[in-house]
C-alpha cells in the first residue's frame, strides 16, 4: 500500500492513449509541413509567406473561437460579421479622409460592433433558454442582410480601402502578420489558462451544471467569451483587409466552416470540456491552410482539393470524436 | 530492403526518363515550357468546356501547359487565395476572368513574378477605379472583354437590328418588347446597351409605319440580380411580345418563362446549351436571338503572355495594358444557327477552332519577327457569325 504515482514515460502506453488527439494533432501538422517543403521546390520562400498571409486571418479568429468552442458551442455567423466588419471599416475609413485617423476610427467602431454582437449572442442565448448556435443563427442572417444592403449602397460589387494598411516591403508584412499571430495567442493563452474566463468555459463544457452549482456565474464568462471572440474577429477582419484591401457582397462567406475544421484538425473536442486547448486553433490553422498548399504543389486537381480536404476533415472527425452518443456539439 | 532499393532505382529511372523526355520537348517546340492557370468564373457549361479544348489544342506546339480553377463571384479574398494556389503551384501566367480583388492578385503576381491576363472580362472597376495599379503594372498583359467596353459600347444597336430583322421575315412583326439587365454594378455596359436599344426604337419610329413600344426598365423585376427572374415580370409587362435580355436569357429568363407558360419571344445573350432546339422556326421558336463571345478572343491574353514568358513584346506594343472590345456571334436566324453549330463553341472540337496552334503560334512575337500588336488586337474583331462561314 506504499506505492507511489509515477508519472507515465512518453513511450508508454498509459500517455500515448491519453495523449493520442494531440499526438494526432501535431503529426498532421509535421507531415503537412514536411510535404510543404519537399513540394515547394523553388516556390519555398514565396509559398511561406502565402501559407502565413492565408493563415493569419484564420488563426486569429479560431484563437478566439477557442473560448466559445471550449464551452462546447459555436458561433455560425462569424463569417458574415467579418464581411460587414470589413465594410463597414471601409467606409469609415474613406468618409474620414482615407488616413490613418479613418483606419483607427473605423477599426474601433467594428471593435465595438463586435464586442456588442459577442454579448447579444451570448445573453440571449442564456436569456431565452435558446441554444447558442440559434442565436448565432439569427445574427448570420442579420449581417447577410446587411452586408447586401451595404454594398447595394455603394452601387458596386466591391470597394477598396483609400488608405494602405499593408506594408509595402513583403518581408515586413510578413513580419506584421506573425507578431499579429503571436500577440493574440499570447493574450488568448493568458485568458484562457491563467484567468478565471478559460477556467470557467472549459468548465462550462465539461459540465455546465456542475460549474453552475460550483458558484461560477455562467452567463456573465458565457457572455465574456463570445465578447472575447468578438475582439478576434475584429481583429481578423483587419488583417484580412490588410491583405485584400477590399470587400464585397462575398466577403467572409465561408469562414464559419473553415473555423470550425482549423479547430477540429487542431484536436478541439466539438463538445469543449477540460481537454479544450489555445494550440489548436494555432495547430489546426497552419495544418488546413498547408494542407491546401500541399495538394495544390502536388498537383492534384485543384477543383478536387475541396474534396480531397473533406474526406480527411470527416476521416479526422470520426477517428477523434470523443463523445460516444454523436459528433455534433449541443 | 531489397524491394525497397528496385522500387527506389525504378522511381528514379522514371523520373529520368521523363525529365529526358520533357526536356526533347522543350527544345523540339518554339518558346520556353511554361504552365498558364486559368481561372474560369464557372466550372463547368459550354463557353468553358470550348476554351479548355481549344486551349488544350494548342497545347504541344505552344509549349505550354494548362491548369484551371474557378473563381469567386462575390469575395476577393477567396480570389486571391485562388491566385496564389497558382502561382504556387508553378504556373508562369494566369488568364483570370473576373475583376474582384485584382488590385491584390495583380500586386500578389508582381511578388512571384507571374504574369496575367483577363478573358471574357471589361474590368471595369479595376480601370475606372485602380488603373495604375492594375493597368500600369508591368505583370498585367491586357484583357480581351466579352463583347464592348463600357465606354465602346455598339450592342444596344445590334439587338435592335436583330429585331427589325425579325420583324422583317415574321408573319406577325414584334411591336411591344419589354427588357432586362444585370445590375449596373455588375455589368455597367448593359444599362448603356439598353439605352442604346431605346434609342435606336426611338429613331425607327420616327418614320416606322408600324412603331415599336419599348417599356422602360422597372427596377423591382427588369434588373435581375444573378437570380432566375421573377414571375411577376409579366404582369408589369403585359402587352410585351418579346424580351429583349441583355442579361443572360437563357439562365436568367427562359426558366421562367417556361414555369409561366407565356409565349413570348427571347432576344439575350449567351448561349448556354440546348437553346437551338427552339431557336428561329424550330420548336416553340422562343429564341430568335443569342449573343455570345468567340472563345478563341482567349488568345489575345495568351499570346500575349507567353511573349512576356518569353520575355519579348511586340514592338508595337503599348506601354499600358489594354481592355480590347470583342466582336460576338450574333445568331439571328437558322442559319446563323447552323454555321454556330459548327463553331468550336458548340462542338467543343478544336478541329472547329478559328485557328490553329500554328496559327496562333505565328501570332506570338518570339516565333515571327513580324507579328505585330495591331493584328493580334484585330482578330478580336473578326469573331463574327460571318467570320464562322
Amino acid at each position: 500500500m506504499n506505492e507511489t504515482t509515477k508519472a507515465p514515460g512518453i513511450f508508454s502506453r498509459e500517455f500515448l492513449a491519453k495523449h493520442v488527439y494531440d499526438i494526432a494533432a501535431y503529426a498532421g501538422l509535421i507531415v503537412t509541413f514536411i510535404l510543404f517543403l519537399v513540394f515547394s521546390g523553388s516556390r519555398l520562400s514565396y509559398n511561406l509567406g502565402t501559407v502565413l498571409q492565408s493563415a493569419a486571418t484564420y488563426s486569429i479568429i479560431a484563437l478566439g473561437a477557442v473560448f466559445v468552442y471550449s464551452m462546447g458551442y459555436m458561433d455560425v455567423s462569424v463569417g458574415q460579421q467579418v464581411g460587414v466588419y470589413a465594410i463597414l471599416l471601409i467606409m469609415i475609413t474613406n468618409k474620414l479622409g482615407g488616413g490613418t485617423f479613418g483606419v483607427v476610427v473605423g477599426f474601433l467602431a467594428i471593435l465595438a460592433l463586435a464586442l456588442v454582437c459577442g454579448a447579444f449572442n451570448g445573453a440571449v442565448a442564456v436569456w431565452l433558454k435558446l441554444p447558442s448556435i440559434v442565436t448565432s443563427l439569427f445574427l448570420m442572417f442579420f449581417f447577410t442582410g446587411a452586408q447586401l444592403l451595404l454594398m447595394e449602397s455603394t452601387g458596386t460589387n466591391s470597394i477598396s480601402m483609400q488608405a494602405t494598411i499593408k506594408p509595402a516591403n513583403r518581408s515586413t508584412y510578413n513580419l506584421v502578420l506573425v507578431i499579429c499571430i503571436a500577440a493574440v495567442a499570447i493574450l488568448v493563452t493568458y485568458f484562457f489558462k491563467y484567468t478565471k474566463l478559460g477556467k470557467y468555459t472549459r468548465g462550462i463544457g465539461a459540465n455546465e451544471l456542475a460549474t453552475a452549482q460550483s458558484g461560477v456565474a455562467t452567463t456573465r464568462y458565457k457572455v465574456l467569451a463570445y465578447m472575447a471572440f468578438g475582439v478576434c474577429v475584429a481583429i481578423g477582419t483587419f488583417v484580412m483587409l490588410m491583405r485584400t484591401g477590399s470587400a464585397g457582397k462575398g466577403t467572409g462567406s465561408g469562414y464559419a466552416m473553415d473555423i470550425m475544421i482549423c479547430l477540429i484538425l487542431g484536436g478541439m473536442p466539438l463538445s469543449g470540456g477540460m481537454k479544450s486547448k489555445v494550440s489548436s486553433a494555432l495547430i489546426g490553422t497552419f495544418t488546413y491552410v498547408l494542407l491546401t498548399n500541399d495538394l495544390t504543389t502536388m498537383g492534384v486537381d485543384l477543383n478536387m482539393i475541396n474534396f480531397v480536404k473533406a474526406v480527411i476533415f470527416l476521416a479526422i472527425v470520426l477517428v477523434t470524436c470523443r463523445k460516444k452518443d454523436g459528433v455534433l456539439p449541443r | 530492403m531489397k524491394t525497397m532499393k528496385k522500387i527506389t532505382s525504378l522511381v528514379l529511372a522514371g523520373a529520368m526518363t521523363a525529365s529526358l523526355a520533357g526536356g526533347v520537348t522543350a527544345q523540339a517546340a518554339d518558346g520556353k515550357k511554361c504552365t498558364i492557370g486559368v481561372a474560369f468564373y464557372q466550372d463547368s457549361g459550354l463557353a468553358v468546356d470550348a476554351t479548355k479544348a481549344y486551349l488544350e489544342s494548342l497545347s504541344d506546339t505552344l509549349n505550354v501547359s494548362f491548369t484551371y480553377t474557378v473563381l469567386s463571384m462575390t469575395d476577393e479574398a477567396v480570389n486571391l487565395t485562388t491566385v496564389q494556389e497558382l502561382i504556387s503551384s508553378g504556373v508562369d501566367g494566369i488568364i483570370c476572368t473576373m475583376d474582384l480583388g485584382m488590385t491584390s492578385i495583380v500586386s500578389e503576381c508582381e511578388a512571384a513574378g507571374v504574369y496575367i491576363g483577363g478573358y471574357l472580362c471589361d474590368y471595369d472597376t479595376s480601370y475606372t477605379s485602380a488603373y495604375e495599379q492594375v493597368f500600369q503594372s508591368d505583370y498585367f498583359v491586357g484583357t480581351a472583354i466579352d463583347g464592348q467596353a463600357p465606354d465602346d459600347v455598339t450592342g444596344g444597336t445590334t439587338f435592335f437590328e436583330s429585331l427589325i430583322e425579325y420583324n422583317e421575315r415574321a408573319e406577325e412583326p414584334i411591336t411591344h418588347v419589354s427588357m432586362t439587365i444585370f445590375p449596373s454594378w455588375a455589368y455597367p455596359s448593359q444599362q448603356t446597351l439598353a439605352d442604346q436599344f431605346v434609342a435606336a426604337v426611338e429613331e425607327y419610329n420616327e418614320t416606322a409605319e408600324t412603331p415599336i413600344t419599348v417599356d422602360p426598365l422597372d427596377e423591382e423585376t427588369d434588373i435581375l440580380q444573378f437570380t432566375t427572374m421573377d414571375s411577376t415580370y409579366f404582369s408589369k409587362h403585359p402587352d410585351a411580345q418579346a424580351i429583349i435580355s441583355f442579361a443572360a436569357g437563357t439562365s436568367f429568363v427562359y426558366p421562367t418563362m417556361v414555369q409561366s407558360g407565356v409565349d413570348l419571344k427571347l432576344f439575350t445573350t449567351s448561349f448556354e446549351g440546348g437553346e437551338e432546339e427552339n431557336f428561329g422556326s424550330n420548336g416553340t421558336q422562343t429564341f430568335q436571338q443569342n449573343m455570345v463571345t468567340a472563345v478563341e478572343s482567349i488568345t489575345y491574353p495568351l499570346v500575349l503572355l507567353l511573349n512576356a514568358i518569353n520575355g519579348v513584346e511586340f514592338a508595337d506594343q503599348p506601354e499600358d495594358a489594354e481592355r480590347v472590345s470583342c466582336s460576338q456571334f450574333c445568331i439571328n436566324s437558322d442559319e446563323d444557327m447552323e454555321i454556330f453549330q459548327n463553331s468550336i463553341y458548340y462542338t467543343a472540337n478544336a478541329n472547329d477552332a478559328m485557328f490553329t496552334a500554328e496559327e496562333v503560334l505565328n501570332m506570338t512575337a518570339y516565333a515571327n519577327e513580324e507579328a505585330t500588336y495591331a493584328d493580334l488586337k484585330d482578330i478580336l474583331s473578326h469573331m463574327t457569325i460571318e467570320d464562322l462561314q
